[in-house]
């Protein structure tokens, strides 16, 4: 990934309390009108090394269902993905597992 | 006539005049819209770190720039803060890659033949994407469009946008 941005760890005190393991967090991409199918299944073999049939399951899942949790785990982990997304232009976010 | 095509030493991308005119005039303004980077005095810049953290009110920029966080404006902001200034500069540089490419490789004609390795096609892919995402949002496109009628003066937007869908899809297919 020698086009993304270097990741930034952030100093959280509560880091501990955030590893939760029952609760991990989630990385999520959003349906948007304008990115392409193909493009981003594409993204998603590239940037997680997914299979594409794998791959154009959730990028299925995207489409039909409004969103998908692409990858889970530690906070500073899934903030990177989620950063690294947003480097190719999908509407993904970071959210704790309920 | 734009012609993508795999070949054994990349992916060849040929772009007749007027393609080549309005990629180029697509991508110069998407670097305007992207803005300057930081001056090089600024100590926190030269960390990645914006001052600033608020969505931006153009609704292009917030949405090459979105929210990572919904509904905790706070962890939105600190997300932000450490990684919006990266990401404009990937965005800048992409988008640089592309008209270099451009530059290299324009005949007397202005037509473009160019042949692009792993990280210039992933440069074109994202550049192409954010091009589009930038036009889209600008014409509200919604997943079911409806065509706009005849005379509209953005029609020729319209157009371009349809043409940036083409090539990207032609691209990521010779890519992947």
């Amino acid at each position: 990934m020698s086009n993304a941005p270097a990741p930034v760890e952030l100093d959280r005190p509560d880091a501990a309390q955030e590893q939760d393991p029952d609760r991990p967090w989630l990385a999520i991409v959003w349906n948007d009108p304008i990115n392409l199918m193909s493009y981003v299944t594409y993204v998603f073999q590239t940037v997680f090394g997914y299979s594409k049939s794998k791959s154009e399951k959730l990028m299925l899942d995207v489409h039909h269902k409004g969103r998908a949790v692409v990858a889970s785990g530690a906070r500073e982990e899934m903030e990177r993905d989620v950063e690294i997304l947003h480097s190719y232009g999908l509407w993904a976010t970071v959210k704790r597992d309920d | 006539m734009t012609r993508i095509r795999k070949s054994r030493q990349g992916v060849v991308v040929e772009l007749d005049d007027q393609e080549a005119a309005a990629v180029r005039a697509l991508m110069e303004q998407l670097l305007g819209l992207l803005g300057d980077p930081p001056a090089p005095d600024d100590e926190l810049a030269a960390l990645g770190i914006s001052d600033s953290a608020e969505t931006p009110d153009d609704p292009v920029l917030a949405r090459l720039f979105p929210d990572a966080y919904q509904g905790d404006g706070e962890a939105a902001d600190e997300f932000r803060r450490y990684t919006e200034m990266g990401l404009r500069d990937g965005k800048r540089e992409a988008a640089r890659t592309v008209l270099s490419a451009l530059d290299d490789h324009t005949d007397a004609r202005g037509h473009v033949r160019t042949v692009l390795d792993e990280k210039q096609s992933r440069a074109w892919l994202t550049s192409l994407n954010d091009l589009r995402l930038t036009l889209g949002t600008r014409l509200n496109i919604t997943e079911d469009r409806p065509l706009p009628p005849p005379g509209d003066p953005l029609l020729p937007l319209y157009a371009a946008y349809d043409w940036l869908t083409m090539l990207q899809d032609d691209l990521v297919n010779a890519v992947h």
